[in-house]
Formats: C-alpha cells, structure tokens, sequence
C-alpha cells in the first residue's frame, strides 16, 4: 500500500497531460512570456508543438522572438521531448548547426521530471538566455525580423524550383 | 426548401459566430487587454486594431500565437484562434527592408562588375512586373548550383575547384548536368541535407540571406526540396513545367490585392540579396569562376532556349550561353583562395582572398587576369604555387585519396590499372607537379574548351556521342587540375627542410644562406639543385 500510496499521485496520461497544456498554450494561462501551441492539430499523438520565446530585457536577446520546434514522442512526460531553435541563436546549450538543445547542457532536459511541461522548458530557456554566460553573446543577424508569409514560403519553393 | 433554409441559417449561424471573438492580448511589458474581432479578419487588420489599443505601430507588432508568428495576410481563423484564447504581442524592429538594401548594397559595393543586380533592380523599379516574374527562374539555378557549387567543397573541405570547370560545361550543356545528377554520387550528396547546408552556409553572402530568411533556409535544409530541384534539373521537361507554374502562381499572386506588393517585397529581400550573393560571392576576379553565377548563366541560357523570347535575359546572358566558346576558361585557383575565410562571414570574400594571396607573392591574382592563359601560367611559375603543389603531391596516399573521391577519376583507374600505377608512383607525381606540366595540361585543357565549343557551335543541340566523350575527357583533366590544386589548403606530412635537407646543405655550401628562400627554390624546382641555383640567382637579379 505504501509503495502504492507514493504512486497514487496520480499519473496523468500522456494525452490528458498534452491536452491540458494546449489549452494552456492557447490561453496564455502562465508566465505569459512563452507561447507554445500544436503544429498540427489533426495529430492524435500531439508530438510536434512550436514554441516562441520573447528574448528577456536587457539581454542581447530583447527585441527578438525565437521559435523552436518540441517535439513529444510518444513516452511523453516520461522522457523529455527534444527541443530544437528554428530561429538562428548563439547560446551554451544549444547546438550551433541544428539549433539542437542540448541536453547534456540544458540540466532541465537532463534532469527531466515528469512534472515538467513544455512551458517549463521555454521558461528555462528564457532564464538561461539571461543567465551570466549568455546574455551578452554576440548574436546572429536577426533572422526573425521579416518571418515569410507561408504563401510566400510557397512560392518561394515555387521560384527555388 | 427545408434543407435551403437550414444550410442558410447554418451559414449565418457560422458568421454569427465569427462575428466577434474576444482575445486576449498580451503584451510584452506584462499588460494585458483584450479586443474584439472577426475571427475571419486578417492578422493586418487585427494589427490595425492593437495599433490603436496599444502604442505599438503596426509594422513594429509582432503577433504570436500557439508558438508561430502570425503573418499578415492570413485570416485568424486560419491560425485556430477562437474566443478567449490569448495572443502576444511584441515590438519588433521596425521594417526589415533597409537592412535588406543595406546588404544588398553591401553585396554590390565589392565590386560594380555584376550587371545583374542592378539590372533587374531597374526593373522593378520601373514597375516592370515581368523584371519579377521572370528573374525568379533564376533562382532554380542557385537551387541546383547551390547544391552543386559547394557539394564537393563540402565533401572536402574546401573549395574544390574543379566544380567551377564542371560548372563551366554544365553552362554549356544541360545534358552534361543531367549525367552528373544522375551519378549515384552526387545523389548520395544531394540526400544529405547537412552537406547541403554546409555547404550553403560556406557562401558568406548565401548565408546572411537565409539568416534573415529562416523560412528560406527551412526549404533548403528540407531533402525532399532539393531532390526536387534535381529532379527538375534533371529533367528539362519537368523544369519547363516548373518554371510555368512558378510563372502563374506569380501572376495569380499578383493579381489578388497585396499581392504585387508581397512579390516586391519578397524580391527585395531575397531574390536582391540572393543575385548578389550568386552573381558576386566576393569574386573580383573571373567570372566563370563563381559556380552561382556560372549556374545562373546557364539559367539564362536554358532560359532563352525555353522560350524564345525573355525580355529579362540580357544579350549579354544570351551570349553567354550559346557561345561557350567566349567563355573565359574558369580559374581553378579562385576558389581555394577565399576557403580559410568562409568561417568568418563578415570578411567579404574578395578581400580575404586577395590578402591570402597576397601573402602568397602571386601577382595581380584577385584583380580578374585569370581568363587570360599567360597570366595563368605566371601564376603556374609562380613559386608559392609550385610549393602547394609539391607539398600536396609529395604524398601519394593524399593523392590517391583525392583521385577516389572523383568518381570518373576512380572508374578510369579501375579500368586502367597501368594508371593507377603511374599515379602511385610519387616520381610521375612530381613531374606532374611540375609547372611546365601543369602549363601543358591547362593548355590542353583549353584547347579541348575551344574544340568542343566549336564542335557544339556546329552541331547545334543534336550532341554527338563524340562530343559527350570528348566532354568527359575534358572533365578528367578538370579533375586531374582540381587534385593537383586540391593540395592548397592541405599541410605536407614531411616539411620541405627535412625533404631536402641534402640539397638544402649544397646550397648552403654555395653560398646561399637565406634557407626560406633555398627552400623556396627548392621546392619550386622540385629538389632539382641547378635549377634551384638558377632560380635563386635569377630572383637575386631582379
């Protein structure tokens, strides 16, 4: 009973889990400086989200909006979803060619807890954009300033092609 | 009726409902307010809205939602926003145009040699839509050049120069391009995205572009678009119907509202900077040398084939393309020089070649002499050269290694074996490098240019088989010129002083006690101890 007890915190699916934090994605429920939400929104599996976080003040960061890409597979909350920059960051833990996020460097990912959500991992990326070692590395032009419209992004591959 | 009447209260029913949604904004400095709007309205309008609830300008609003950016010209709904759901609000920079110029400009201000840049420039500012419409086929080439251009330098390491030769020809023949597509090779390449992105990433100028665009450098990294791309390269049929299709989803952009505007924009921020950046890449000097704009010359040229009439093509793209033969042979050096800068993307290219060379003693390199044969030859005889060279081809393993990476080069030494054995052989590798040699071939080379050029000229489109064959004659001796230039950036495994420590010591005896310069001799002159005397004695005299 005992042991039983401890588990009895209630284990929420996967899926209960996920839904509880689109909707909070979608409302804005929380810190209010990430914003996260579902690619697509027929995937019954939930796994690939689309985060943005707000570059903190008084960083070389203000000013700038960065997307990355989580995605949750399927042994989700149980292991960390992989979190990866589409938008061009220098930052210690994150890999400089893929915009991988480390994990190895990023102790959240690490250290992964099941209680931890998606918007955990945009904070923690927040605070360790302003962290000592990060806040005043020289970063990339900034590539976010004119996001493509997707029609353009259309006929952009229209026109590559 | 029944059924008319409840679809249309159904309808009203659904624009009742988008009649007005509450959402909530959010702003960056923390405060919160919440509007009311359509759910069918678009995110401009929406933006026009916060403008006035907030001190935000709309062009400096930046809306996200769900994690994504909202764009402009799609509606809200097409985002999934629904009533009560929240949306950031951020101030951005303001409109990313003039940085956009400025690097243009940036491109341009290297050199005032490119005409196409301003060129199409003039063009749209002239309103001339089809300057857009039809300067946007262009952009296939940088899609297959981009691929192409830097494949092998990024299998390598390095500028591989002989990719500016097979770009050369590939200007000249589309068929020639089709056969190395379909080389398994380059299709393992190809299916390499990080390769590819490498490789895109080593054109400092290419890569500002995709800096500011990440949704561009999304379709480039994306395999699956650059199998297409080789596909349609592949295929000239398939590239017609592409370009046609591109040409009509213009036009229909164009004639929705907005939609002229979003073409100029999106060719002022990326079709500008990715001309520049293909026709320019930093090269002062030759221009069959840039694989981009070599690429985009043969752009121009199938172009003009295609369609009979284009009014965008220059007579100057015209020539370019049907006569091979005024092409200036490319310089097989012009790309290993700019390598060690393509790390540092602020360094525009030329200057940091010019400064390696420069360092290097060879003359007048960056200044554009390179079609010209004696300048090419000065530059054979030019020591330094002569030292890569031999410190490159000192070592056979290098070499041998150089030669399987080419995948004609391998196939011809499968099927020769005495070959293989002459390239084994460090003492044929030496002669090889030797600059009277080296001068040899690249005449040869260009005279091979001239013959099939004039053969092209003669048969028109019908390729004869001895065309092609010649073709890949010609493409081994690019290959044999790309490995014994592939030695530049290389170190040699025995440094020169132990290699010719004897001679080194005759010198000494002689009377020359500057070792660099001994060294210098030596090398140049392959070990040979008289030439070397003669050398130094005649550099001694000027």
């Amino acid at each position: 009973m005992g042991s039983e007890g401890g588990g009895s915190l209630v284990v929420v699916p996967r899926n209960f889990r996920l839904l509880e934090e689109l909707e909070r994605g979608e409302k804005g429920i929380g810190d209010g400086t990430v914003s996260y939400g579902m690619d697509d929104a027929d995937d019954i599996y939930m796994r690939s989200w689309t985060g943005t976080i707000i570059g903190p003040h008084n960083t070389v960061h203000e000013g700038r909006i960065y997307q990355l890409k989580l995605f949750c597979d399927k042994d989700y909350p149980d292991s960390p979803p992989t979190a990866r920059f589409q938008t061009r960051i220098n930052m210690t833990c994150v890999n400089q060619e893929t915009g991988m996020v480390e994990p190895s460097l990023f102790p959240m990912l690490l250290n992964w807890r099941r209680e931890y959500t998606m918007e955990d991992i945009l904070i923690g990326l927040k605070k360790e954009m302003s962290s000592p070692q990060n806040r005043k590395l020289h970063q990339p032009l900034d590539g976010n300033d004119d996001q493509r419209v997707e029609q353009k992004g259309l006929v952009l591959r229209c026109a590559i092609l | 009726m029944g059924i008319e009447g409840e679809s249309i209260d159904s309808s009203a029913a659904s624009v009742g409902k988008s009649l007005l949604a509450t959402v909530n904004v959010r702003c960056s400095n923390g405060s919160k307010f919440s509007v009311q709007i359509a759910l069918d309205a678009t995110v401009g309008a929406f933006k026009t809205l916060l403008a006035e609830k907030s001190d935000v300008p709309t062009q400096q609003q930046r809306l996200i939602y769900k994690g994504r950016i909202l764009k402009d010209e799609q509606t809200l709904e097409s985002y999934g926003l629904e009533s009560d759901h929240t949306v950031h609000l951020v101030r951005g920079a303001a409109l990313s145009t003039a940085s956009t110029n400025s690097s243009a400009n940036l491109g341009t201000s290297a050199t005032g040699t490119t005409a196409a840049a301003p060129r199409d420039a003039s063009s749209t500012d002239g309103g001339d839509f089809g300057g857009v419409g039809s300067a946007s086929p262009l952009l296939p080439g940088f899609g297959a050049s981009g691929v192409f251009g830097t494949g092998a330098s990024g299998l390598l390491g390095s500028g591989f120069p002989e990719f500016d030769q097979v770009q050369q020809q590939l200007t000249q023949n589309p068929n020639m391009m089709r056969d190395m597509l379909n080389m398994p090779a380059i299709q393992n390449l190809m299916n390499n995205p990080d390769l590819v992105r490498n490789l895109i990433m080593s054109n400092p100028q290419m890569r500002e572009i995709l800096d500011r665009n990440p949704d561009l450098a999304h379709v480039l990294n994306d395999p699956s678009t650059l199998r297409q791309t080789l596909e349609a390269a592949r295929n000239p049929e398939l590239m017609r119907e592409m370009m046609r299709n591109t040409d009509r989803a213009m036009s229909n952009i164009e004639s929705s509202p907005e939609g002229f505007n979003m073409l100029r924009r999106m060719y002022e921020t990326v079709q500008e900077p990715f001309l520049n950046a293909t026709t320019m890449a930093g090269n002062t000097g030759g221009d069959g040398s840039n694989p981009f704009a070599a690429l985009l010359g043969n752009q121009a040229n199938i172009q003009s084939r295609d369609r009979s009439t284009n009014p965008s093509v220059t007579d100057s793209d015209v020539t370019n393309g049907s006569s091979p033969n005024s092409n200036p042979l490319p310089n097989p050096w012009n790309n290993a020089g700019p390598t060690p800068a393509t790390n540092t993307r602020s360094t525009p290219t030329g200057e940091a070649r010019s400064a390696v060379f420069g360092g290097l003693g060879v003359p007048d390199l960056g200044a554009g002499g390179m079609p010209d044969p004696s300048v090419l030859s000065q530059v054979l005889q030019n020591p330094a050269m002569a030292q890569m060279m031999q410190s490159m081809l000192s070592n056979p393993q290098y070499v041998s290694q150089i030669f399987n990476m080419n995948p004609q080069l391998r196939s011809m030494m499968e099927s020769n074996t005495q070959l293989r054995e002459m390239l084994q052989n460090p003492e044929f590798l030496r002669q090889l490098a030797s600059p009277e040699t080296l001068q040899q071939v690249l005449s040869l080379q260009q005279s091979l240019f001239t013959l099939i050029g004039r053969q092209q000229l003669n048969q028109g489109q019908n390729q004869s088989n001895g065309a092609t064959g010649m073709e890949h004659l010609m493409q081994m001796f690019g290959g044999l010129g790309a490995g014994v230039n592939h030695g530049v950036p290389s170190n040699p495994d025995v440094p020169p002083e132990e290699l010719y420590a004897t001679q080194l010591s005759q010198l000494q005896e002689m009377g020359f006690f500057d070792t660099q310069e001994n060294i210098r001799a030596l090398i140049a002159t392959a070990g040979n101890v008289h030439a070397a005397v003669e050398r130094l004695l005649g550099s001694m005299g000027h």
